[in-house]
């Protein structure tokens, strides 16, 4: 007991020593003071252990033990990879093991009315717009991992779709990582804003193509969508099979507006995403779909949290997995509606196929409802391949594995299916292809 | 209940009605009876002077002190969604009964007039001349048990049943081998505490092949003020054996909170069958949640053989505070557990239950189906477990959980945990929350129903599934309770 404890202390150390090399640097001065409050916070919060309900089903003690390094140096390896995963990319922001990189970028051609900058940037130009964005939530209450991303982060993006804009084109954000002299920590920041009446989509992917190296992904997402606007978010999540991956992503949403999410997570050892909405206004509409293919021995945790503040706003939420090999998987979904929020419409829904041997599956969907007239359902089920289905299709000539992985893949489809746009799906189809080479 | 009695309640029911508006609670009163107690306060010596009282043995109070020891390690747990102030358990008295009963149960022809007619005014005759023809009673009063019926009938057959104090002295090795063995005094703080202070209960043997001839039931009063009610019920189903037990409860009206900390302990072995059956109806408080009784129940079942089957059926219509999770531990290949449940709560009551099925053994299979209706300013979650170990193949669940929430002032959650170990297992849950469909109401009133009536048989109808588990006599019962809990509180 005491060593973990030792160990979780150096690892808290190891970050509060980055931070303070941080603080050193910075010269915005809000920023700085917000930097020093997330670090505190990050102090006093501590790292989770499975003794917090929230962590319940998830130990992090692999991830304390490692220690990780800000700016590896890195040369990307993988061009070929690269370049046919973001073939068509009209408008990209990559950053390179943590770092902006230019050269892999496509910022040349932006539309009017969109602004893609890099986080640095936009503290100088859009200082404004991004402490309101940030100012919505409270430092002393964010998660331990959120407050760590807001003390020592220093690359990310700002994204700003101007009132009345329709951006007919994708933005492709790709945060790759590659074999470094060191193992890695990344923080990612993304800050996404959508002004009034306007429609854009945004592609959010952290891909690695080697499967054997280490590192640290720590993800903070803000998206701010406000009355009658649009947004179209994709997420994928390739990372090495050695890899941690924890994301935050806070949504806000104003008056009428409409977001609509998926999450494609096929990679790392270990993946916790956390993706909190805020239903802040009348007539909603709110979309978080999730898909996991995972094998080996991977273990990806998804939290959910649907807050409906207002009357008359509709959330819809499906969690799909498969699980092969000796995957775990857990999903906590939440969902509060508080008294005035009448007349909500809410769903929540996780399915699972349990291929694999030595599979794992806890799930926790949970409703808190303190209005009456509303109506809100939750569902989880577990099960397996339908033995006549598989049945039906060896009686046409399909061999068993091919018929397998015929019905596996229909699981997946409708839900693919959602995602309009042509690229962001064929990207989705080439990532959970390898995890379907080991459906058993 | 029978038919006699159960004509004069509707009766009175009638005669009633219109004052019953304000949704009295009918079991209010209390008995003026002379007492003998013990002072407040629990300590060892606490311990020492129940067992004395009732001349336990030693295996006893050196059980009941090692679960007093623990009990004294553990913290008060918050965990549960309830709001109360702090409990001051050197407050209490650990026992109370009326007195010239110490000597526990006699013939029921020495029983204290007075007590007998509280359990008749309660509906539950237990003198000779008026006893039902199909139930045997054991009426628990306070800290002990008041008499038992239909003993002899039983006997007949092989069944025991009877007081945990008789079972002690008269069956020891029964006892030994069974008490904690389903829940141990370590399991949680309120076991730990029943484990330490426990003075009452039942105890039923149902002997190889046995199906029991009548429906066992005990009655559980709490009469005094500033004592809280410590039973342990202990069922033991042997091979191929069968028994239905009901379970009821009731408490005066009082200003402060009383405190019922239980603990039941189920046994099935092989193809044994075990029903069991709770209508809860403390005292719940009055519309400002002044009052009421503190429900800290541990309720367990064992599916200790193949084949085996625990039923847990309950109506949870009052407490303050509700905090309950009837569990089964589905151990035998085949077994099968359930849990049906309606909790239904009003002003401001608190109500946190649910189940905990636990699959073992092979093809085991368990079934949830849980309404909560809650309505005032009321709170009510569902909180269930269904976990599927390594071990248990081809496990398949089945648990549905419907709110429906009267009011704005109330909430419904639900928090259903599934942990799933083994990949042949198969599962399901879905929960919905929702309230009363206004277009049923039109269509009810708009063929002649008031809008009360018309409330309650959609009501019924959405608790159906539960009802239909209940014995008959106390489906009648149930459908009553909530029908005059739910008077006054919609339209």
């Amino acid at each position: 007991m005491s060593n973990t404890t030792i160990q979780t202390t150096d690892f808290i150390d190891n970050f509060a020593g980055l931070a303070d090399q941080r603080l050193a640097d910075e010269s915005v001065g809000w920023l700085k003071t917000l930097r020093q409050a997330s670090l505190s916070r990050f102090q006093e919060a501590g790292i989770p252990t499975v003794k917090d309900e929230e962590w319940k089903y998830t130990n992090i003690t692999a991830l304390t033990k490692q220690k990780f390094q800000l700016n590896t140096a890195g040369e990307l390896k993988e061009r070929a990879e690269f370049a046919d995963y973001c073939a068509t990319d009209k408008i990209r922001v990559t950053f390179l093991n943590g770092r902006f990189s230019p050269e892999l970028s496509e910022l040349t051609d932006i539309p009017a009315g969109l602004t893609v900058l890099t986080l640095d940037k936009a503290v100088q130009s859009h200082g404004d717009q991004i402490k309101e964005l940030i100012s919505r939530y409270d430092t002393a209450k964010a998660s331990s991992f959120a407050a760590l991303n807001t003390a020592l982060t220093d690359n990310g993006v700002y994204i700003e779709a101007a009132a009345n804009t329709h951006v007919e084109d994708y933005v492709h954000i790709v945060h790759v990582t590659s074999a470094s002299n060191g193992e890695a920590l990344s923080l990612p920041r993304t800050l996404i804003i959508g002004r009034p009446s306007c429609e854009f989509t945004v592609l959010e992917s952290h891909i690695c193509f080697d499967q054997e190296i280490t590192y640290f992904t720590n993800a903070l997402t803000d998206i701010y969508l406000a009355a009658n606007g649009i947004l179209h978010y994709t997420k994928t999540q390739h990372e090495s099979l050695k890899a941690y991956h924890i994301n935050n992503t806070r949504v806000w949403q104003e008056r009428d507006s409409h977001f609509d999410s998926i999450s494609v997570m096929t990679g790392s050892a270990l993946n916790r995403n956390n993706l909190d909405i805020i239903l802040n206004g009348e007539g909603i509409d709110s979309t978080l779909n999730g898909l996991y293919v995972n094998y080996g021995s991977q273990h990806i945790d998804n939290h959910t949290s649907v807050d409906h503040r207002f009357p008359n706003c509709t959330s819809n939420q499906l969690y799909k997995g498969i699980l092969n090999e000796s995957a775990r998987a857990v999903f906590n979904g939440k969902i509060f509606v508080k008294d005035i929020a009448q007349q909500t419409n809410s769903y929540q829904l996780n399915k699972n196929l349990l291929l694999g041997t030595a599979c794992r599956v806890d799930t926790k969907p949970q409703l808190e409802i303190f209005a009456d007239d509303v109506r809100c359902t939750h569902g989880a089920t577990i099960g397996q391949l339908e033995e006549d289905e598989l049945f039906y299709l060896q009686t046409r000539g399909i061999g068993r594995h091919a018929a397998r992985s015929m019905l596996a893949r229909g699981f997946v489809d409708d839900l693919l299916n959602h995602v309009q746009n042509d690229e962001i799906n064929r990207k989705m189809h080439s990532l959970i292809e390898p995890a379907f080479a080991h459906l058993t | 209940m029978n038919k006699a009695v159960e004509d004069k309640l509707l009766n009175e029911r009638t005669i009633e009605e219109n004052a019953l508006s304000s949704r009295d609670y009918k079991y209010g009163w209390y008995t003026d009876i002379e007492t003998d107690r013990l002072e407040p306060g629990l300590t060892e010596k606490t311990i020492h002077q129940i067992c004395d009282i009732k001349k336990e043995p030693d295996w006893l109070r050196e059980w009941r002190l090692k679960a007093y020891r623990h009990w004294s390690q553990m913290k008060e747990p918050h965990w549960p969604n309830f709001n109360y102030g702090p409990i001051d358990y050197q407050a209490l008295s650990y026992w109370t009964a009326p007195k010239g009963t110490k000597e526990g149960p006699k013939s029921l022809d020495e029983v204290d007039p007075e007590l007998l007619k509280t359990f008749e005014k309660l509906g539950i005759p237990l003198s000779e001349q008026k006893r039902l023809s199909g139930v045997a009673v054991d009426a628990v009063f306070d800290s002990v048990s008041v008499g038992t019926t239909h003993q002899s009938e039983l006997e007949k057959v092989g069944v025991i049943f009877c007081s945990i104090s008789e079972a002690i002295e008269h069956h020891p090795e029964l006892v030994k081998k069974y008490m904690g063995s389903v829940v141990p005094y370590t399991d949680n703080f309120f076991a730990a505490m029943n484990s330490a202070v426990f003075s009452d209960g039942s105890f039923c043997f149902i002997p190889k092949g046995v199906r029991c001839p009548m429906e066992l039931s005990t009655y559980f009063r709490i009469n005094s003020a500033g004592t809280g009610q410590f039973e342990r019920t202990l069922i033991i189903a042997e091979d191929s054996s069968y028994v239905s037990y009901l379970e009821g409860c009731t408490a005066p009206s009082r200003d402060e909170n009383q405190l019922h900390a239980a603990v039941v302990e189920l046994i099935a072995l092989d193809n044994a069958e075990i029903k069991y059956s709770t209508v809860q109806n403390w005292y719940s408080g009055d519309k400002d949640g002044k009052g009421g009784v503190y429900n800290f129940v541990t309720k367990r079942g064992k599916c200790a053989g193949f084949k085996s089957k625990i039923s847990w059926t309950q109506v949870e219509a009052g407490s303050a505070i509700t905090w309950k999770y009837p569990s089964v531990i589905l151990q035998g290949d085949k077994s099968v557990g359930e849990f049906y449940s309606v909790a239904l709560t009003n002003h401001r009551m608190q109500a946190d239950t649910g189940t905990k099925m636990i699959h073992i053994g092979k093809n085991t299979t368990s079934t949830i189906v849980s309404k909560g209706i809650s309505t005032d300013e009321s709170n009510n979650t569902y909180r269930g477990l269904v976990k599927v170990l390594p071990s248990a193949d081809n496990a398949r669940n089945f648990s549905q959980c419907d709110s429906m929430l009267v009011g704005n002032k109330c909430a419904a959650n639900t928090f259903p945990y599934i942990e799933i170990n083994n990949n042949s297992a198969t599962m399901e849950h879905e929960a919905s929350t929702s309230k009363i469909n206004a277009e049923q109401l039109f269509y009810l009133q708009s063929r002649g129903l008031d809008l009360e009536a018309s409330i309650s048989l959609i009501i019924n109808g959405f608790c159906k599934e539960v009802f239909k588990e209940l014995p008959l006599e106390f489906a009648v019962e149930a459908v009553k309770l909530l029908e005059m809990k739910l008077e006054g509180s919609v339209g």
